[in-house]
């Protein structure tokens, strides 16, 4: 790691050709995955990651550069090579901070742990799911978990470090009958060490696993139709990350190109819908003390009974929309300029309790697991997959049903939310987008939408 | 980097044999908005791999943090990782097969290429799709050249090397017209400079836009549906797992126990071709360097077997096919055979039914293991045999399994996608397809 005054003289140095803005990022990560098939430990591997990102800002404009290699000599060279894209008069960086000291709260980190303990875990757990039932033929568990430190450094004075503890345990069963064959997914994560299997109820969970593999052995596929969909607390989040978190990020909002876009103090949803983006929940799986722009993360409110209240916004978006950053600066690693992106994103609870909800719907699905889901910012379509559901008939739940795929359009989804229930709750994921893959949790309480179009392949051929 | 001392290094602390693999690449990426350059990124990465063998099992790292000490303390790393596996299975590291298929490099130097052109050629792109009247925006407008190397190295005297040089460029328009918006791209990869025609690609992407203009969704029912080769190749992309050696051995596929059976109708042919010249990219050998060879995943409907990796190869008592990539077991080129009817002739017989040239979430519509899917989609209304109006937000829905045997007919018009999939168009007999009721 190169030594802060050496980093105060490559950013000056990155201004002399004009440039408004320098910033360096150095990072390194590192990665262990273990794998349990069945009755035994199947695969260990290390990844590292290891380098730099060089940022430089001229009229909105970015040039980025990146490396492996973070000798001295090697990150002048890519600053050089970088500012000969601008043409200007020289500018002075401001002498950088002391960095400020940041919490990650970890209580056992990773390292610290021997690998017998973690495999332990992880033979228990999938003897739990093997063990559940004869038609489980197949158990996976597997703890992913990585430490990224970070240093960002940039020509505004920003100095900081930042020391990112993830873990995610992985359960997986599959089930399989007559030939049918079924699989089950659950990835609980949080920016935590060892103290994750304490927090998330593995045992509990990967109980769950390899019942719901064998429950969808019977389930139908489902009749294609348009109907009210009642989404249930946690994952059903996806719903909101993508049908209106994506389309709420600078990058879509800056040029315009999200439905969002200038909407600012008008309605956007139904009234019942009050929504936010905390980058700073103890423990969770989306939180950094600092983004990888340096700045402390905030809980931002979004949406406030219906009324669009702030956008995700970036340091360099902010300059565009002349809009505060929301410390929603993210990337996957150094390979990546940040922009904004977001953390802990959820729907808060409102009154309702679920069973009302569910008595309320004469027919219906109940989505109580759903997969992972996609958007088109630009148009605002998005789609998300139900894995594992349940048809609701005169305010009860009734047959199982698969392959209910949910498509809508965000702009309009958030309009027909006519319910929101009281018990908010959480999942976790890695999110996509243009800066990388990073972990994100979704959220919301069971909310229910008053009309979707539900595609599946049941009824007649 | 001195691997051959990394190697004896891994050997003096107790490894019966060591694989290291470097891959070094650097990239040029342009993003161009509104006429200029906003993005302009460059890159230049190293990655070291090592795989080593400890007392019978197999410890794997990767790092870009490269130096004399760090190598030192990875192998350490190597042994430790392979010490916690419980699982028996063969640990090999390959001495090299007999011979290897020659594959012409490509050795056209981007960089010989100047900026200012490059520049000029993106902003051409952009700019052609954003001066078209139905264009309210360009998303992004990107150019990027990649130029990588990796060499494949063990202590069994294997040495090998791969080189891979290509450009893409790509511009989303979004199109409008009164309160319908719709995206439309065109990904055009190249492996010389010449072969990108900015004026060409644009008017593509504009043609593309326009014909998805003014979409209807369609009433729920069950269609007759025709599936470009473009996204049947993606439906080919994410069932590919299930002809792996390793999902067979771990319970993972249900064709676990069907070599040798039909699982689909008697003139459907799935081929894996590493060297297939309409794909993209060529490959001589796979990540351990077991040399890459075509061969038949389901001839005339039959399945012929399982593609492997060298443990898989050992445990099943077969030959290598030659198909370990990132760690585990996945196609080279895989493709459906075409068949002889061109577009035309294939929509010519149906009376009502839906052309999809667009599928979205695939990561998520999709359960491998069971052969359902239902994918929000997008193409067009067939009408007595003719496309005849944009269609959008519905979801199309079946079983992979159940596909297979239920093509009326395949296309002429065999088409590789970046990754190495291929596939005519497809009509199949009838499909779920849900949607709105207006």
């Amino acid at each position: 790691m190169l030594n802060k005054n050496v980093i105060q003289d490559l950013l000056n140095e990155a201004l002399v050709t004009g440039a408004d803005f320098a910033e360096l990022f150095f990072e390194d990560t590192n990665q262990e995955a273990i794998r349990v098939t069945s009755k035994d430990v199947s695969n260990v591997s290390f990844n590292n990651v290891h380098g730099v990102g060089v940022r430089l800002i001229k009229n909105n404009d970015v040039v980025y550069g990146y490396s492996n290699d973070v000798s001295e000599e090697k990150v002048r060279a890519l600053v050089m090579s970088l500012s000969a894209s601008f043409s200007g008069d020289k500018k002075e960086a401001t002498p950088l901070r002391e960095a400020l000291p940041f919490d990650n709260k970890v209580k056992r980190p990773m390292e610290s742990v021997p690998a017998s303990e973690k495999t332990e875990k992880l033979l228990a757990l999938s003897d739990v799911i093997l063990s559940h039932d004869p038609r489980i033929v197949q158990s996976i568990t597997q703890l992913l978990s990585w430490k990224q430190s970070i240093l960002v450094a940039n020509s505004n004075g920003v100095y900081q470090n930042d020391e990112r503890h993830y873990a995610r345990v992985i359960l997986m069963g599959v089930a399989s009958e007559n030939g049918q064959m079924q699989q089950v997914f659950e990835g609980p994560g949080r920016a935590m060490g060892f103290e994750i299997f304490d927090d998330v109820n593995p045992f509990e969970l990967a109980k769950d696993v390899a019942e719901r593999a064998i429950h969808m052995l019977s389930a139908q596929p489902i009749v294609a139709q348009e109907m009210p969909v009642v989404l249930a607390n946690g994952w059903g989040g996806v719903i909101f990350h993508e049908a209106c978190g994506h389309p709420l990020e600078a990058t879509a909002v800056a040029k315009g190109l999200s439905p969002f876009t200038g909407k600012l103090g008008q309605a956007i949803g139904s009234s019942v819908v009050t929504a936010y983006d905390d980058g700073d929940v103890d423990g969770a799986w989306g939180r950094t003390s600092f983004d990888d722009e340096g700045m402390k993360t905030q809980k931002n409110l979004l949406i406030e009974n219906g009324i669009l209240k702030s956008y995700l916004v970036d340091y360099r978006n902010g300059l565009t929309m002349h809009h505060k950053p929301t410390g929603s600066g993210r990337r996957q690693n150094y390979k990546f300029p940040p922009t904004s992106r977001m953390n802990t994103t959820y729907i808060a609870p409102g009154k309702d309790k679920v069973e009302d909800i569910i008595k309320d719907t004469k027919y219906g699905l109940y989505a109580k697991q759903l997969g992972g889901g996609q958007v088109s910012p630009a148009t605002g379509e998005f789609n998300f997959s139900v894995s594992e559901g349940y048809m609701i008939e005169d305010g009860k739940l009734t047959t199982p049903v698969k392959g209910a795929m949910l498509i809508g359009k965000g702009h309009e989804v958030l309009f027909k939310i006519d319910k929101v229930a009281d018990n908010l709750d959480f999942g976790q994921g890695m999110c996509g987008s243009i800066s990388g893959a990073i972990p994100t949790d979704v959220g919301q309480p069971t909310i229910r939408v008053s009309k979707m179009t539900v595609g599946g392949a049941g009824g007649q051929a | 980097m001195n691997t051959k001392k990394w190697i004896e290094l891994g050997l003096s602390k107790g490894l019966s044999d060591v694989e290291i693999s470097v891959s070094e690449s650097t990239s040029l990426k342009l993003v161009s908005y509104e006429g200029k350059i906003e993005q302009n990124t460059i890159s230049d990465v190293s990655t070291v791999s090592i795989r080593g063998i400890y007392e019978g099992n197999i410890g794997k790292v990767k790092f870009e943090f490269i130096s004399d000490d760090q190598v030192d303390k990875m192998l350490d790393k190597v042994i430790e990782n392979a010490k916690v596996l419980t699982v028996k299975e063969p640990a090999i590291i390959y001495e090299g097969s007999p011979s290897y298929p020659e594959v012409k490099v490509n050795d056209f130097d981007f960089a010989s290429v100047p900026m200012t052109k490059k520049v000029e050629d993106l902003i051409t792109l952009e700019m052609r799709i954003r001066n078209n009247e139905k264009v309210s925006n360009v998303q992004t407008a990107v150019y990027q050249e990649n130029t990588s190397g990796a060499i494949l190295t063990n202590s069994k005297g294997l040495h090998l090397t791969r080189k891979n040089r290509f450009a893409y460029a790509y511009g989303v328009g979004v199109f409008k017209e009164g309160d319908d918006v719709t995206t439309a791209y065109e990904f055009d990869i190249f492996k010389t400079y010449d072969q990108f025609d900015p004026n060409k690609l644009a008017d593509i992407t504009i043609e593309k836009g326009l014909k998805s203009l003014g979409p209807v969704s369609l009433p729920t029912k069950f269609y007759p549906v025709v599936f470009s080769n473009e996204t049947f190749s993606e439906l080919l992309s994410v069932f590919s797992g299930l002809y792996s050696a390793e999902s067979a051995y771990r319970h993972l596929t249900p064709f676990e126990n069907k070599v040798g059976e039909s699982i689909a109708q008697s003139n459907f042919n799935l081929i894996d071709d590493p060297l297939h010249e309409k794909a993209y990219f060529q490959i001589p050998f796979d990540d351990e360097g077991v040399a890459c060879k075509k061969k038949y995943i389901i001839k005339d409907g039959v399945f012929q077997g399982f593609m492997n990796d060298l443990k898989m190869a050992s445990i099943f008592n077969q030959d290598p096919t030659g198909n370990s990539f990132s760690g585990g077991i996945q196609t080279t080129n895989l493709y459906l055979e075409p068949g002889e009817k061109s577009f035309d002739a294939l929509i010519e017989p149906i009376q009502d039914g839906v052309y999809i040239t667009e599928l979205v979430g695939l990561h998520a519509g999709v359960k491998a293991i069971s052969g359902d899917f239902s994918l929000q989609a997008s193409g067009f209304k067939i009408e007595q045999g003719k496309v005849v109006y944009p269609v959008n937000m519905i979801v199309v829905s079946g079983n992979f399994f159940e596909v297979m045997n239920a093509i009326e007919a395949f296309g002429n018009d065999l088409k590789f996608d970046v990754s190495g999939f291929g596939s005519p168009s497809v009509f199949v007999k009838s499909l779920s397809i849900s949607g709105e009721s207006k």
